[in-house]
């Protein structure tokens, strides 16, 4: 390309940048209208997907607190929906006799601990706290959890043996009854009958799933049976070593099968739960969300174009004798085409810029306010901003189309 | 070789309904350094004829050479690059860009042509100088009076170096004053050896150009030394044009 071919395109883009900024800078409300409304678009666009992204990273998250490798065996499947209930309804529960094959017969698990919780009042002296977690396990809990204790002990197999009536307090109803004051050694009502004596405290383990973990009482599993009954099952927690998840799932699966019996033609009336169904599920709504905030996007940028279209037509329009001198004087289609399109383009991103800062300022707002951590990942800062000049040359090649397309002679003479 | 030659040029309008003959048969040429009026009531196709020698419209039939090359059937970026090496436009409504400084006005035909910012400037002074309004340059074209906006007009078209300087009605817009002035302007530039056409209905003006064309209905019916043609025209517009031809005619042999 000659030197002064360059020359020209450059100063003819630099033209058409001084020329946009003067239209729209001399159309204030006009263009401040148009702006805001590509803003507002992008802006929801960015929350969308950075609540989404938010919510994502926190279910991982949390996802971890349950353990990568851990399985539980239960009678229920996870992630069932309304049309199978009948299924797994009439399953028998899972109980002490699977634990205890599960126990003697498996070689791989690290650790096996059976689980039943149930939400109760938990009262000491005059104070109650109601929605209380109350489990009752062994003492392989803490192996196949990743539960920590802070001070005392946790629950001994001699507890589990005799029924012991003692407990292990969560960090928050530590807070709740013991301001100040030692808590081992005295003695909480958890449920209707259930006191027991404060052997442990657990470590503060912080919230999942949008619910805290510490309002918790833990006491052995023959206790808990014993007052609450048995009638609701077991959960049995296996922790596989590293990388022998599948096999881990398929040696539970075969003694749980041996346990009960079960004929090869029978289908297994248990269910070995794995964190990555969860994620199945997750991923399921996830899809939701994503088409939403893609469908929002859509209607948004059609929205936004249409402003810039009418804004772009409107100063077509006005400047049709401007387009008649310029091509007198030796501009050619495409140098109009351009200047119109650098007029688009330049409405698009200054509002796709408003845009993409409101946005992170809406999610640091939700990052405060709601327990989701809303972050803003720099691509889609980037993406906000050239997806927006997309759009901008996208609605604005029609009417940058119709100025180029003007005949001088009729430009010229347009009133 | 001619600067300009226009052969057996037709122009058609095509209304759908109609076809409206705008140039019949036009066969005229000219050469570098001619000073040529072209003059003609409304609808005698002149403002067509100057569309076509401006490169602005092409002719239905006939071949128009300018400087040599055939624009006829140029492609419209060709036609473009034409009217920005070639052609110097001054119009009856100044055209000039409103938001743009007088200076930023002048340099706009140098941007087309790719010329680095500091030449484009140095020559739009030059430009500016030479048509006296050097101290004008900062102002806006609706700070500035109509003779000061034509003159940067003239200042535009002249800062290309354009073969041909091109002027639809210069002074159609300005009191008989300044109109004046703007016709000093151009009897300037020809004598520095601009080839100029002028397209005027206004005899006194055509009476003052060597050479004028007349046209009517789409035919050039004369051409001849400015005064003559003019006379013929203003006679054939009857006897109130005839006095302010006379008039005018005196007035400018009273001036020096």
């Amino acid at each position: 390309m000659k030197m002064s071919s360059i020359r020209r395109i450059l100063a003819e883009i630099r033209d058409a940048i001084v020329q946009a900024a003067v239209s729209l800078v001399s159309h204030k409300l006009r263009a401040a209208l148009t702006i805001g409304g590509i803003a507002i678009g992008i802006c929801s666009v960015i929350l969308i997907f950075m609540v989404e992204a938010g919510m994502s990273n926190s279910f991982a998250r949390q996802l971890n607190t349950l353990g990568p490798n851990t399985l539980f065996v239960h009678k229920w499947k996870w992630g069932v929906n309304g049309n199978d209930w009948w299924k797994y309804k009439n399953r028998p529960v899972v109980d002490m006799l699977d634990y205890r094959a599960l126990q003697q017969n498996t070689t791989l698990p690290i650790a096996i601990a059976p689980i039943v919780a149930t939400d109760a009042t938990v009262s000491y002296g005059s104070k109650d706290v109601k929605g209380v977690d109350v489990r009752g396990t062994v003492d392989g809990y803490l192996d196949a959890t990743g539960w920590q204790i802070r001070r005392g002990r946790f629950i001994t197999a001699l507890d589990q043996e005799l029924g012991a009536n003692v407990c292990i307090l969560g960090a928050d109803l530590e807070d709740a009854f013991f301001k100040g004051q030692e808590p081992l050694g005295q003695t909480v009502r958890a449920g209707p009958n259930l006191r027991c004596q404060i052997v442990g405290l657990f470590a503060r383990k912080g919230v999942a799933f949008g619910r805290t973990q510490d309002l918790r009482v833990v006491v052995p599993l023959s206790s808990w049976i014993r007052v609450f009954g048995a009638k609701r099952g077991l959960s049995i927690a296996v922790v596989a070593p590293e990388g022998k998840v599948k096999e881990t799932e398929d040696e539970v699966t075969a003694v749980m099968r041996n346990t009960r019996h079960l004929r090869p033609d029978q289908e297994d009336n248990f269910s070995v739960n794995r964190q990555d169904k969860l994620l199945e599920g997750f991923n399921q709504m996830m899809m939701a969300t994503n088409v939403t905030g893609i469908l929002v996007g859509i209607i948004t940028a059609i929205v936004a174009g249409i402003g810039i279209m009418n804004i772009l037509l409107v100063s077509v329009k006005e400047r049709t004798r401007e387009i008649g001198i310029r091509r007198a004087l030796g501009a050619r289609r495409s140098t109009i085409l351009w200047q119109f399109l650098c007029e688009a383009i330049m409405v698009a991103v200054v509002g796709g810029f408003f845009g993409v800062a409101l946005g992170a300022g809406g999610a640091s707002i939700i990052d405060l306010i709601s327990p989701l951590p809303a972050s803003v990942d720099p691509r889609v800062v980037i993406g906000g901003v050239i997806g927006s000049a997309i759009l901008g040359a996208g609605f604005g090649l029609w009417p940058a189309l119709t100025a180029a397309l003007l005949q001088p002679i009729e430009a010229l003479r347009y009133e | 070789m001619a600067l300009i030659e226009l052969d057996h040029i037709q122009k058609t309008y095509d209304l759908g309904l109609s076809k409206v003959p705008a140039l019949r048969d036009i066969h005229v040429s000219l050469e570098r350094g001619e000073f040529v009026a072209i003059v003609g009531q409304s609808g005698s196709g002149k403002s067509t004829l100057m569309n076509i020698i401006g490169c602005l419209d092409v002719p239905t039939q006939g071949r128009y050479r300018l400087s040599g090359r055939d624009v006829s059937t140029l492609s419209d970026d060709e036609l473009a690059d034409v009217r920005n090496l070639e052609i110097g436009f001054v119009f009856q409504s100044f055209q000039l860009l409103p938001r743009a400084t007088a200076l930023e006005n002048v340099e706009l035909p140098l941007i087309y042509r790719g010329l680095a910012k500091r030449e484009r400037r140095q020559r739009a002074i030059e430009a500016m100088q030479l048509v006296g309004l050097e101290d004008r340059m900062k102002h806006k074209p609706p700070e500035l009076s109509g003779g000061q906006r034509q003159r940067v007009a003239i200042a535009r078209a002249l800062v290309t170096q354009p073969s041909l300087l091109l002027a639809d009605e210069p002074t159609g817009n300005l009191d008989s004053k300044t109109g004046e002035e703007i016709v000093r302007l151009f009897l300037e530039l020809h004598a520095r050896g601009n080839t100029i056409v002028l397209v005027t209905h206004e005899p006194r003006l055509a009476a003052r150009c060597p050479r004028a064309v007349r046209l009517v209905d789409g035919l050039v019916i004369a051409d001849g030394p400015g005064r003559e043609v003019a006379m013929a025209n203003a006679e054939a517009l009857g006897a109130d044009a005839l006095a302010q031809f006379h008039a005018a005619q005196k007035a400018a042999e009273a001036r020096p």
